[in-house]
């Protein structure tokens, strides 16, 4: 082994396996582009076709023997489509239809059979599509269902429309063009290997030294990917004109097809064929002109789009090659595995762990995190995440709205109580205080009960722990109910002295009051049980030395309690830190956020955002920025007070 | 030599049948009385099956944990063929896609027929039906019989009724619901012809029929003060059960609470004298049996839905499980029509609304809760509540469409 551990060798396997990650998934990338190319072409000319087809039948009315008609008409002079189908809602009937099945007895026009119900189930999809758009005045469901069947062919489905309401459905089957373009593999592999042989022959004359080497293989790295890029853009470009010239030789054919058609039925002739080319809510697409030619200027728009997200893929691809190549150049890879070959045995034993968290753990927290670079919604749960990408846009969102407060006509501040950094700002005071309550309370307690010869202690100590062994989700509810306006007991207190009683839900300040005196209730036995057994463990001797020595009682508590409580008390303060920041229950059971949002804390704000907005990408992105902040948070804390090495 | 040949073949369609047998699994978030009456049903039409492949089989989900289920199984292709649930979700899941199947397929005029039209209503969805109607629930008036000799009709009556009744410092109210929960507001804002959308569904929260049904509340609680402050359910539950509430507006879920000492009776929500005698119209929810669009039997799943939605078996939901179904033709039968409850809820039911569901709904509830609470706590008019309530609602339902 020792003497492949040279560092020419290291860097050529390092650049070999870089570039093969890098240009391996540039390949893999061009060549999905180059069938998505293909794939959307067709469905493209099938689109023409279709909406041509439709426009025709929209023009009949939608049903009747014309429709049959121009069906057959349709069908014959489109030898490429498998198969139309034109479905009208009233009476649930077939009303025209070539598919090879629908002969003899089973003939359109007829009723739908039983079995049948997909095709009426998607004919009420795209009408409920049409008028959801429309209603909503947005275009975010499909009005043409595009549809792969198993059987390699592909089937789109377009709503007919008589006076405004659909009212029927023209669905067409054609197969699925499978040449699609393959990128060279030699290109693929003169970037592979060139950069591997020239490196080569470089490190022949650098010599074995370290960084010239690096600077080397990463310079090769650079121009490999670089070039192929600039290969895929070219092969895409290509192929985005060969398509929009297809789809222009479609559009003309079927508008000389419909002409034909509309004037041997003696029905309106006036088309527009370019709106025949259009997505999937049936907006044009605007790249192909009524006469057929190609509209330049979008197609360049277009190709400029593409070399951007080129651009992008090239950028990550090269971060990670150069990661992979120093990984490995630089020794990390190899040194890894040497740990991993002595520790053999630990590694199996730790395993089953270690697959366990990757799946339980950090496989939900990095769809967390991807999904929070998304626009997920409740209205795109079908999405893919790639599809609802928006990048940073929730975290500009969330962290980049300032509008915090605004004078009111007469002069009074008013919040922005959703606003981020107002939630922030409560579940920053809320932590303090509620921590400050707990070791407050709980030292003294704690203090008191390790009072030397105190009688029946035992029972206060098990009578102090009970509100922490309580569920406190029935704590809260309690609590919530002592504070009500009427009949709640803390304002029947309150009333006994003769004073007014409180709306608590009513201002934020006494509202917050509630959540905090309920949770300062809860934490407090936890801090009270870990001071009492750092108490405890004190020797006796200590405070006798103290005493000959004439030290008062706060000089003992400063100088020997306080700081021997301190390995026990700092871990507490922590865990009870993030604990308390992310303490769901009692802010969303006490307050509920009342009054209007002002108590709320960042994770019930984020809840809020998923469970109640349904937006899952925000509230994902606001989940991630509260991990971040308990992330810095617990770094500079242990920063601070190295306090985990004390556990 | 027919026969012979049925002899040959019978033997070999059973074995298919046997094969193929299909189990429809239906999945339910009832318990006690309901469940068993659930079951029932199952049996029997499991009885009138045995002979054919398909055999029924139900699961209780525990409720807290129904809706996630549905929408994390179903979707996935793990879920039953067979789901009931309120209708407040429905909008939700047919957004989400793949959860609930689309039936107007099935359906002919009978079918559809025999339900109270509007829990036929609860179950369409941008025109498209998704199940049928299984029970119903809203609120009606229960009052304390000792206190309330005969049941006021219009809204003037119980104010002075209720006066009479009120003594606030005593505790002793006329009228006692939970009237700062928007779900129980609902019924006076649909008197005066209020709404939370118009169709789209566009919020409209702050239209002014809803404002002038939140000043007639106020007047109620303020200048007739025949309310209680911050009405919680258990202080409703209290009140009435001490005996110091006249009125009380509920539910049947209220019904299993109220002491045995009481004495009290049902009757339909007043009309309102402001609203130009128009009734009270609570929102109401209703039960719906869904198929699942992963079922691999939906033919006889519909089946079973079908039946389970029918006479006889919502007689048995409604006598034995004391629910209140949303068949018409149920409340016809003797047994049933002798049953004071169920009769008076039936009647409470021919004004009642379908709560919408649509899934914007479920941002309606956080901002109209907050409205609720400044306007019955003084701290804002109506008005400017409500229009600050449009404003979040507006901004929540423009945030989920962004494309």
């Amino acid at each position: 082994m020792k003497a492949l551990s040279g560092h020419r060798l290291r860097f050529a396997v390092g650049l070999l396996l870089g570039a093969l990650v890098g240009v391996g998934i540039s390949y893999l990338l061009l060549k999905g582009a180059q069938a998505r190319e293909v794939q959307s072409r067709e469905e493209r000319r099938a689109m023409v076709s279709l909406r041509a087809l439709t426009d025709i039948i929209d023009r009949i009315g939608g049903t009747g023997d014309g429709v049959r008609l121009a069906v057959a008409t349709w069908q014959k002079s489109n030898p490429g489509l498998i198969s139309i189908r034109v479905l009208a809602f009233d009476g649930i009937s077939l009303e025209a239809s070539t598919a090879a099945a629908d002969s003899g007895d089973k003939a359109a026009p007829r009723r739908l059979a039983r079995d049948e119900k997909s095709i009426f189930d998607r004919g009420q999809r795209l009408r409920a599509a049409v008028e959801t758009n429309r209603d909503e005045g947005v275009s975010r469901k499909d009005e043409v269902e595009t549809e792969k069947l198993p059987d390699g062919t592909f089937s789109l489905a377009a709503p007919v429309e008589k006076d405004g309401a659909v009212i029927g459905m023209v669905e067409i089957t054609m197969p699925m063009s499978t040449n699609a373009p393959q990128p060279s593999i030699l290109f693929a592999l003169l970037c592979l290997l060139g950069p591997v042989i020239i490196f080569f022959g470089l490190s022949l004359v650098i010599g074995d030294r370290k960084i010239p080497l690096a600077i080397a293989a990463a310079v090769l790295m650079l121009v490999s990917l670089i070039g192929y890029g600039m290969y895929s853009v070219k092969t895409i470009e290509a192929d985005g004109r060969a398509s929009e010239s297809a789809v222009a030789r479609q559009i003309t054919a079927q508008a000389s097809d419909a002409t034909s058609l509309l004037t041997s039925m003696s029905l309106d002739t006036s088309i527009t064929p370019a709106s025949w080319d259009a997505d999937q809510f049936r907006l044009p697409r605007g790249l192909i002109t009524d006469t057929g030619s190609i509209n330049e200027a979008t197609l360049a728009a277009r190709n400029s789009d593409n070399s951007h997200q080129v651009r992008n893929v090239v950028m990550a691809l090269i971060i990670l090659t150069l990661a992979i190549m120093m990984l490995i150049g630089f020794g990390a890879v190899s040194h890894v595995f040497f740990t991993i070959r002595k520790h053999d045995q630990a590694y199996l034993y730790s395993l089953p762990a270690m697959l366990g968290m990757l799946i339980l753990v950090f496989f939900p927290f990095i769809y967390g995190i991807a999904l929070s670079f998304s626009d997920k919604t409740i209205y795109s749960t079908n999405k893919s995440i790639a599809e609802t990408w928006v990048g940073v846009k929730n975290y500009i969102q969330i962290l980049g709205d300032f509008h915090i407060a605004s004078q009111a006509a007469d002069g009074a501040l008013v919040f922005n109580y959703k606003n981020f950094y107002w939630t922030f700002y409560v579940t920053f005071m809320w932590t303090i205080s509620n921590v400050a309550i707990g070791v407050l309370v709980g030292l003294i307690l704690a203090l008191i009960l390790n009072t030397k010869g105190f009688a029946i202690r035992p029972v206060y100590r098990v009578l102090l722990i009970l509100p922490w062994a309580m569920p406190n989700y029935i704590t809260a509810l309690i609590w919530k109910g002592m504070f009500h306006r009427q009949f709640g007991v803390i304002n029947m207190i309150i009333e006994m002295f003769g004073g007014q009683g409180i709306s608590w839900f009513d201002r934020p300040f006494t509202s917050f009051l509630t959540a905090l005196a309920t949770n300062g209730w809860l934490s407090f036995p936890f801090m009270m049980v870990v001071s009492l057994g750092a108490l405890q463990s004190i020797p006796a001797e200590l405070y006798e030395a103290a005493r000959v020595d004439g030290a008062s009682r706060w000089q003992q508590f400063r100088a020997i309690t306080l700081p021997s409580l301190k390995p026990a008390l700092i871990p507490a303060i922590i865990l009870s830190v993030v604990w308390t920041f992310n303490m769901f229950n009692i802010v969303y059971l006490v307050t509920a956020g009342q009054p209007a949002y002002s108590t709320e804390i960042l994770i019930t704000q984020a809840y809020k955002f998923a469970f109640e907005q349904y937006q899952y990408g925000y509230a994902a992105a606001y989940s991630t920025v509260i991990f971040g902040i308990l992330l810095v948070y617990g770094t500079i804390q242990n920063k601070i007070t190295r306090a985990t090495e004390s556990i | 030599m027919i026969r012979k040949i049925l002899g040959f073949i019978a033997p070999v369609l059973l074995f298919a049948t046997i094969s193929k047998a299909a189990e429809i699994v239906v999945w339910h978030a009832y318990r006690a009385e309901e469940k068993a009456a659930l079951e029932k049903v199952v049996a029997i039409y499991n009885s009138t099956k045995a002979a054919s492949d398909v055999k029924v089989t139900t699961l209780a989900v525990p409720y807290d944990a129904f809706a996630d289920k549905i929408t994390a199984a179903v979707p996935r292709g793990k879920g039953p063929d067979i789901f009931i649930y309120a209708q407040d979700r429905l909008g939700g899941w047919i957004e989400a896609g793949s959860t609930v199947e689309p039936i107007d397929f099935y359906l002919d005029k009978a079918t559809t027929s025999r339900f109270i039209p509007t829990t036929m209503e609860a179950m369409t969805y941008r025109g498209t039906i998704y199940g049928l109607p299984l029970n119903y629930k809203c609120i009606t008036m229960i009052y304390n019989k000792k206190l309330v000799a005969t049941p006021p009709k219009t809204s003037g009556e119980l104010v002075t009724v209720c006066k009479k009744l009120t003594n606030a410092p005593a505790g002793k109210f006329g009228l006692v619901y939970s009237y700062a929960d928007f779900y129980y507001h609902a019924a006076l804002m649909n008197a005066f012809g209020g709404r939370v959308f118009d169709p789209g569904p566009k919020p409209v929260m702050n239209n002014p029929e809803n404002v002038k049904s939140l000043e007639l509340l106020m007047k109620w609680f303020k200048t007739d003060g025949i309310m209680p402050a911050e009405p919680s359910t258990a202080l409703v539950t209290s009140l009435f059960n001490e005996g110091k509430a006249g009125f009380v507006f509920s539910g049947p879920w209220f019904l299993g609470e109220i002491s045995k000492t009481i004495n009290y009776g049902l009757a339909p929500l007043p009309t309102i004298d402001e609203a130009g005698g128009k009734p009270m119209r609570p929102w109401m929810t209703v039960e719906g049996v869904y198929i699942t669009p992963g079922s691999k039997s939906k033919d006889a799943a519909f089946d079973f839905v079908k039946y389970l939605t029918d006479v006889p078996s919502a007689k048995v939901l409604a006598i034995e499980g004391r629910q209140t179904p949303a068949n018409a033709a149920i409340y016809n039968d003797p047994q049933v029509a002798a049953d004071a409850i169920l009769k008076a809820f039936r009647k409470q039911v021919e004004v009642a609304i379908p709560m919408p569901n649509v899934p914007e709904m479920t941002m309606v509830w956080s901002p109209a809760t907050t409205a609720m609470n400044v306007i019955t706590k003084g701290a804002g008019t109506p008005k400017a509540a409500m229009d600050d309530a449009q404003k979040a609602v507006l901004a929540s339902v423009a945030a989920l469409r962004k494309k």
